[in-house]
């Protein structure tokens, strides 16, 4: 069955027509390789020396407008709406976490964090040739000594003169090796806590700039992520995204952001189990029927059609609020929340069904469980995320006050103008 | 150069039913434009990037096959024709409700279509659609070596040969699946055709000459055997041995 149909509440023709050429672009160019890209992230370790596969297919994913897709056409995007990047997401996912992963560091975190927060000449400057797919965005936000404690980041930016100084390390960092910029978060002013943290856009030509890959991921083998390091890197003031000590604020926003491709992906990652899992319920036979009709598998299936409908739909209404103008830091970091635990344990649901072979690489469901585990650990853990939910009923916490920069809401006309 | 690609919407697979009237019964099974169809409309496309002009892409479908044609426009054609019928034409009558519909339109110079559709398999429409038209007709062409505002010079994959043909325009070729994969929309187009108004062309009463009086589904596939043994080249040599007894090798 369609497990998409009957969103039309949110979706129209122009989703329906995008989810169907990512299918295609999914199925056709990354199905038939899936396997061998995924195990030699294992057997080669992640530098893009031996991974030849990745940069070829960002470049065809930005040729189609992939990497461009919710920003206006004068800054070089397909014009699409948040809802689209959703879709996107979930596609991608529902092949490999890798590709969705690339929509999520340079289309959320980077280009949308650019785009809510930058000046005009940064946004032509950086923004326009990301959303063409000239070139590729990353976020460095984490550190070793620092997750979802971001306040007590040790990376430094020295103010000298027109340009900043950098020293610091940065680590997870998707596509740490292949992105050409990157969003990252530095301390201006050490004494002031999170209010002393500043953004900038650094590039990899800058002197002071190195990567490293990072090697014996669980998951997201296909892909490459790695560490960045700034040793007394110079960046021109113009780089400087938002405000000094702003830095802390357009984190968080880049988060909402980010959650949310994450949230769509993992619904994407459900769908892939599911479609596994019901295909293979209907052909393994035990006692003479198709393992589909024993009672428990039933279960495990229909669990995983309710976690998937539950996570669209919590996905949707972020996606309608992005769309609307409208703070969805609740509504996102709820369906993040959802998605992703629930994406892992439809994974693990969908290797029982597969039984011994769910067990090997013969079949996609043990990447999928691969896959899925970091998306409940990384942009914000499960326990952040339920903590929020939390806070948020109870009154205790609440959305910032109007920002200075807020994700510009959807506007059909002015983003299909050129 | 005006260019008119035939397109059909067929089910994705064929697990199909078959209803107490014996017809194809695929609701539930995603429909999909026809793989060979797509690779004539890229046929058709990327003689369009060269010469410029249009690509009309015809449908003889339903309300549902408007989303074949907008998928085609958002790959690169530049008009789509939805043309139906009431009732189930059989191939004869479809040529000529489709032959009806393409006098409709500007005088075309190339026409394509998918080798065979992979629905009913017939591989009988490009050349009676020709022949209709008292056209010359180029099958299971998998290549265009070059084109000029009056030749092709097509490359077609025989069972046991590859055969160059030179043909003066205007011509009918059906495409199979040659080296260049059909290209993907890119998002631009997707954003600007996803509601296209696709103009439909309503076929005259028409009178078929054939009926299906039984259709028989294809038996379903035996699940695979796996060869069991202590080590490798033992189990190589038992599934040798069986390809040789079934008269595999």
């Amino acid at each position: 069955m369609d497990f998409t149909a009957n969103y039309d509440m949110f979706l129209n023709e122009e989703h329906d027509l995008l989810r169907q050429t990512v299918r295609d672009f999914t199925e056709r160019e990354v199905a038939p390789n899936i396997r061998a890209w995924d195990r030699s992230g294992a057997e080669h370790g992640e530098g893009p020396e031996t991974r030849t596969h990745i940069r070829p297919l960002i470049e065809k994913m930005g040729k189609l407008g992939f990497l461009g897709i919710c920003f206006p056409a004068k800054y070089g995007g397909a014009g699409m709406d948040y809802l689209a990047l959703a879709v996107l997401c979930e596609e991608l996912e529902r092949m490999d976490s890798f590709l969705r992963v690339v929509a999520s560091v340079h289309v959320g975190l980077n280009s949308m964090t650019i785009f809510q927060w930058g000046t005009e000449a940064q946004k032509m400057k950086y923004l326009k040739p990301q959303a063409e797919g000239k070139q590729i965005g990353a976020y460095g936000l984490t550190e070793p000594n620092s997750g979802t404690d971001a306040g007590a980041m040790t990376t430094t930016a020295r103010r000298d003169g027109d340009h900043y100084v950098l020293n610091g390390e940065k680590i997870w960092i998707s596509l740490s090796d292949i992105a050409d910029t990157f969003v990252v978060f530095a301390k201006t002013d050490p004494s002031k806590g999170n209010r002393g943290i500043s953004c900038f856009i650094v590039e990899r030509s800058m002197p002071g700039f190195s990567s490293y890959p990072l090697h014996g991921k669980l998951g997201v083998r296909a892909g490459n992520t790695g560490g960045i390091v700034f040793q007394d890197m110079r960046v021109p003031v113009e780089n400087r995204l938002g405000e000094e000590g702003e830095g802390f604020k357009i984190a968080m926003t880049a988060l909402d952001s980010g959650r949310y491709t994450v949230a769509a992906g993992a619904v994407g990652g459900i769908q892939g189990a599911l479609e596994a899992s019901v295909k293979y319920a209907k052909e393994r036979h035990t006692f003479g029927v198709p393992i589909g009709d024993h009672q428990l598998v039933k279960r495990m299936i229909s669990n995983m059609v309710r976690k998937m409908d539950m996570g669209r739909l919590l996905v949707y209404k972020a996606g309608w609020m992005k769309n609307a103008g409208r703070r969805n830091t609740r509504e996102t970091t709820l369906g993040k929340w959802h998605a992703t635990v629930s994406s892992w344990e439809s994974a693990d649901d969908a290797v029982q069904i597969h039984g011994a072979y769910g067990f090997s690489d013969e079949y996609p469901v043990e990447r999928f469980l691969r896959n899925a585990r970091g998306g409940v650990i990384y942009e914000g853990t499960r326990e952040l995320q339920e903590l929020l939910q939390a806070d948020f009923a109870m009154g205790t916490r609440e959305l910032a006050p109007k920002l200075r920069c807020e994700l510009p809401a959807y506007n059909k006309d002015a983003w299909e103008a050129e | 150069m005006h260019i008119i690609a035939c397109i059909k919407q067929v089910p994705r697979d064929n697990t199909v039913a078959i209803d107490a009237h014996k017809r194809i019964d695929a609701s539930g099974i995603e429909p999909i434009l026809n793989l060979f169809d797509e690779y004539a409309l890229e046929a058709a496309l990327s003689l369009n990037d060269e010469h410029g002009g249009d690509v009309t892409v015809l449908s003889l479908g339903t309300d549902e096959t408007v989303d074949q044609l907008r998928r085609s426009l958002a790959m690169g054609a530049t008009n789509a024709v939805l043309v139906t019928a009431d009732g189930e034409p059989d191939i004869a009558s479809a040529v000529s409700i489709v032959r009806g519909a393409i006098g409709t339109l500007p005088a075309a110079d190339v026409i394509v279509c998918g080798r065979t559709a992979t629905d009913d398999e017939s591989a009988a429409f490009g050349p009676m659609l020709a022949q209709a038209l008292g056209w010359t007709h180029v099958t299971y062409v998998t290549k265009i070596l070059s084109s000029s505002a009056t030749t092709l010079e097509l490359e077609r994959s025989l069972e046991d040969e590859t055969e160059v043909v030179s043909v003066a325009l205007p011509v009918l070729i059906s495409v199979g699946k040659g080296d260049v994969e059909p290209r993907f929309p890119s998002l631009l187009r997707v954003r600007k055709y996803a509601k296209a108004e696709v103009p439909v062309i309503a076929a005259a009463a028409f009178t078929n000459v054939s009926t299906v009086v039984d259709r028989i589904p294809p038996a379903a596939r035996k699940a695979g055997e796996i060869i069991a043994g202590p080590d490798v080249a033992s189990k190589v040599r038992t599934l040798v041995d069986r390809l040789i007894a079934d008269q595999a090798l």
